[in-house]
């Protein structure tokens, strides 16, 4: 591919451009199983740097990837067609902190939990935080629409999207939305590019409303002997109109995972779950944790455990914020891929999905972890196998195939966070084979030369596995 | 190719063999990129090759044969102060910094050259004392003989962990390190200008060891957020916090300058007895100024101890607050200088 780096370079500074290998190699991977080459690495400082970078792309039809931290799980940035990685981190400001209005304006490249560092001396948080919130942008989580353990009562970031500043793949610069809380004014196109994976425009700037910190937090945990009772637990938690501020579950595969990686000691039983509530009135807050208790009782759960102190929350719960890497560690010859890694089913499905996905893991000779947000109907797995055998990434592929033909027949979705990217994309497009005009449309129209992350999400390949190398060294 | 040729082919990739054992273990890695907000070079540096994923990434394709080593990569591995801020943290226990010990030993091995972090001997100002060799706990310094009369000083590039120690402790400034990675004397002494001129407020400097805990390390930058009256330096071991550095921190106009380093017993260089000696002897100094030696503090962290280390901070500030601005800079400047 030609590209005119002498050209960047001006744009950027040459310290700011790359086309050496070491750097080309790292840009080309995230965290998924996905790996390939860009042609080029910058790193624009300013919005006027991603217009000049993009008009430049455009007139050239050369591909532009943003990239915030590279966390995705599917290949979002991975450079299926090489071209131009945009390097967001150093449009990493956090513009404005306004308490009167509840919004902060921050640059696309600001980290998750550095905004909620600046937020909490004010007695304010930015709620979505996904679990990665230590590296990952909020550029990266609008386009992917991230969630997180609070979702289930505060919602994705989505619902945080107030405006934003876009530039389109011709380089022009659009504002979006409003400072309003609500509005009714044409179409939402701020939540358009929600989710749109750097496909229809590259986020510039964006305001998002934040909350105030909740006064007590009180987490607990129940243990169980059976997934399923875990499972219909969090189902009955809420359709009881509880308001969990959290709810989580772990099972036995998660649970030895992080006992084995973090000496966490916790007790090696069927199936955990973690719930919390938060409010600014106590007994209002015990009063959730009661209800949420005598239903984990109801279906069997025991050694109920709960906090309201601060230290021993973090305790509780690190277990499963690290609970993705720990995987690796529960079998040696075995590591975690990130596959198949965060349907979203009905809130009365979980029990029963919880169930099928170890019944089809044994079925196919891999093992699978069923952990996740599942209050608000996450469910995450990871596909652990042995990376080396060819005929374990055919098993991956059998699994695929049937875990998302269950999921979507139960009225489930492909992604419930992480988004679709390369590898959860020929699931996807088979279930959603009605909306893929649509989107086709849409795109062209704010991209007629295609090349804003080009073959992604409705694009991307029909075979996963042979989209891109793969990042494990097979045979 | 010739026999010659294929024998410089095989000498110059060589064959990482202790690399590929590691094959397993970089598999475990998921890639999370957790480890970004750990690693002090990914903050002075901002590419993510100079981050621990980065580095396994560059490792994995190379033994796997999709990359060829070359100056650039190799570079790049040989960047590591091995604070271990990485393996210690890491939920799928890679032990990164051993397996980036193995890179370097297997890359010298293939013929490869580079700096890196690794400290940098100038033969024309070295007089050979030897102070260096026993401050390095590494055993990464040496003396060698050159000739019937002649000795030098070898750095071992596998063992040296950039500390900088030996940087700190060479009376010839003969020890150098690299530019770019934030820790040498001058980008030290720059980031000191810089905070002080940045903001006029500021009273105190405040370094501190990389080791201990990680404080700063936010990745993203924030003007507008409530402004501090100290500033941090995040220096690698605090042994690393040369004289010269606090005296320029207070003739630049910083009321006060506290180091902050691991316990005693827990610094892995042996450095903070080195900073304890050091600043004894400043706070001395400072008296025969007629200038308070408090102004000059040193206080012990364990990792993670950030709320020790704030409190520890604001008291300080406050006492600085109490003692007003240094009176007798003349003075200060003459040592200084
Ligand atoms: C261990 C682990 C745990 C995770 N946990 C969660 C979780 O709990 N919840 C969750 O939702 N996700 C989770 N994720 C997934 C991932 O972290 C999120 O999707 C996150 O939002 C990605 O942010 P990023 O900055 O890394 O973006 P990247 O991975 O760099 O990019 C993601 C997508 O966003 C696009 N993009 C990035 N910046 C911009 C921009 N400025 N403008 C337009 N497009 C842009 C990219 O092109 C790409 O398509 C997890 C990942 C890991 C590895």
């Amino acid at each position: 591919m030609k590209i005119d780096i002498e050209k960047l370079k001006k744009i950027v500074g040459e310290k700011n451009l790359s086309d050496n290998l070491a750097d080309l190699y790292v840009y080309g991977a995230d965290a998924s199983v996905h790996q390939a080459l860009p042609t080029v690495i910058v790193k624009p400082k300013t919005i006027e740097d991603v217009q000049k970078i993009v008009r430049y792309a455009n007139q050239n039809k050369i591909p532009v990837i943003a990239r915030g931290a590279g966390s995705g799980t599917s290949g979002h940035t991975v450079p299926i067609d090489g071209g131009i990685i945009l390097d967001m981190k150093r449009m990493n400001h956090i513009i404005e902190i306004n308490p009167e209005d509840m919004l902060v304006r921050v640059e696309p490249g600001v980290v998750d939990d550095d905004l909620n560092r600046a937020l909490k001396p004010l007695g304010l948080f930015y709620p979505p935080a996904p679990a990665s919130s230590r590296i990952a942008t909020i550029g990266g989580e609008i386009a992917a629409n991230a969630s997180g353990v609070r979702s289930v009562k505060y919602g994705a970031t989505r619902d945080y999207v107030m405006a934003m500043k876009v530039v389109l793949a011709n380089g022009k610069l659009v504002n979006l939305g409003s400072n309003t809380r609500v509005h009714s004014s044409g179409y939402q196109l701020e939540r358009l590019i929600v989710g749109s994976e750097g496909t229809l425009g590259i986020v510039v700037e964006a305001t998002m409303g934040i909350r105030p910190i909740p006064k007590y937090r009180c987490l607990a945990v129940a243990n169980f002997d059976k997934l399923e009772d875990a499972g219909n637990a969090i189902s009955d938690i809420i359709s009881s109109g509880a308001e969990p501020s959290m709810l989580e579950l772990m099972d036995k595969i998660g649970i030895i995972a992080v006992n084995k990686a973090m000496d966490l000691n916790l007790p090696e039983v069927a199936a955990i779950i973690m719930f919390e509530a938060d409010g600014n009135v106590k007994k209002a807050v015990d009063f959730e944790i009661e209800k949420m208790k005598k239903i984990c009782e109801k279906h069997n759960g025991t050694g109920i455990e709960m906090s309201y102190d601060l230290a021993e929350r973090t305790r509780l719960f690190s277990g499963r914020k690290k609970l993705f890497a720990s995987l690796s560690r529960y079998k040696e010859g075995i590591i975690c891929t990130d596959l198949a890694d965060d349907m979203g089913v009905p809130n009365s499905k979980i029990a029963v999905t919880a169930k099928k996905i170890h019944e089809i893991a044994e079925r196919n000779n891999v093992i699978m972890a069923v952990y996740g947000h599942c209050g608000s109907g996450v469910i995450h797995t990871k596909i652990m196998l042995d990376p080396k055998k060819k005929s374990q990434w055919k098993d991956a592929e059998k699994v695929i195939e049937e875990l998302y033909d269950y999921v979507h027949s139960i009225g489930g979705v492909t992604s419930a966070e992480h988004g679709i990217g390369l590898s959860k994309a020929p699931p996807w497009k088979k279930a959603r084979s009605d909306i893929l005009p649509v989107m086709r449309s849409i795109k062209k129209a704010l991209d007629p030369n295609n090349i804003l992350n080009p073959h992604k999400l409705h694009d991307a390949p029909d075979d996963w596995v042979g989209a891109t190398n793969l990042r494990y060294k097979v045979g | 190719m010739g026999v010659i040729g294929k024998l410089f082919y095989y000498k110059k990739k060589g064959n990482l063999k202790r690399l590929k054992k590691w094959e397993g273990e970089l598999n475990k890695c998921i890639r999370c990129g957790y480890c970004y907000e750990l690693c002090p070079l990914f903050k002075s540096q901002n590419w993510e090759s100079d981050t621990p994923r980065g580095k396994l990434m560059l490792i994995y394709g190379m033994i796997s044969g999709e990359i060829e080593p070359n100056q650039q990569i190799v570079e790049k591995l040989f960047q590591c102060f091995y604070c271990k801020n990485c393996s210690d943290n890491c939920s799928a226990g890679v032990p990164v910094t051993d397996i980036l010990t193995d890179a370097r030993a297997d890359l010298i091995e293939a013929g490869f050259d580079v700096e890196g972090t690794i400290v940098n001997i100038n033969e024309d100002l070295c007089s050979v004392c030897g102070v260096c060799v026993p401050v390095c706990k590494y055993d990464a310094l040496s003396i060698e003989k050159v000739g019937k009369d002649e000795n030098k000083i070898v750095v071992d590039k596998i063992e040296c962990r950039g500390c900088g120690l030996c940087v700190a402790a060479c009376p010839s400034g003969a020890i150098s390190q690299k530019e770019g990675c934030e820790v040498t004397l001058p980008e030290l002494h720059k980031k000191v200008t810089d905070l002080l001129k940045e903001n006029k407020d500021m009273k105190a400097i405040v370094f501190c060891c990389n080791w201990s805990l990680f404080p700063g390390m936010q990745l993203s930058e924030s003007p507008t957020l409530v402004k501090t009256n100290y500033g941090l330096i995040v220096s690698m071991c605090s042994g690393r916090v040369a004289p010269e550095l606090v005296l320029n921190a207070i003739e630049e106009g910083a009321w006060g300058v506290m180091v902050a380093g691991c316990p005693p017993e827990e610094c892995d260089h042996d450095g903070n007895y080195k900073t304890r000696r050091r600043l004894v002897l400043l706070r001395n100094m400072l008296k025969e100024l007629n200038i308070e030696p408090e102004r000059i503090k040193l206080d012990w962290f364990s990792t993670k101890e950030s709320a020790k280390l704030t409190k520890s901070i604001d008291d300080f500030v406050k006492k600085l607050e109490k003692l007003g601005p240094i009176k007798k800079m003349e003075e200060s400047k003459k040592i200084g200088g």
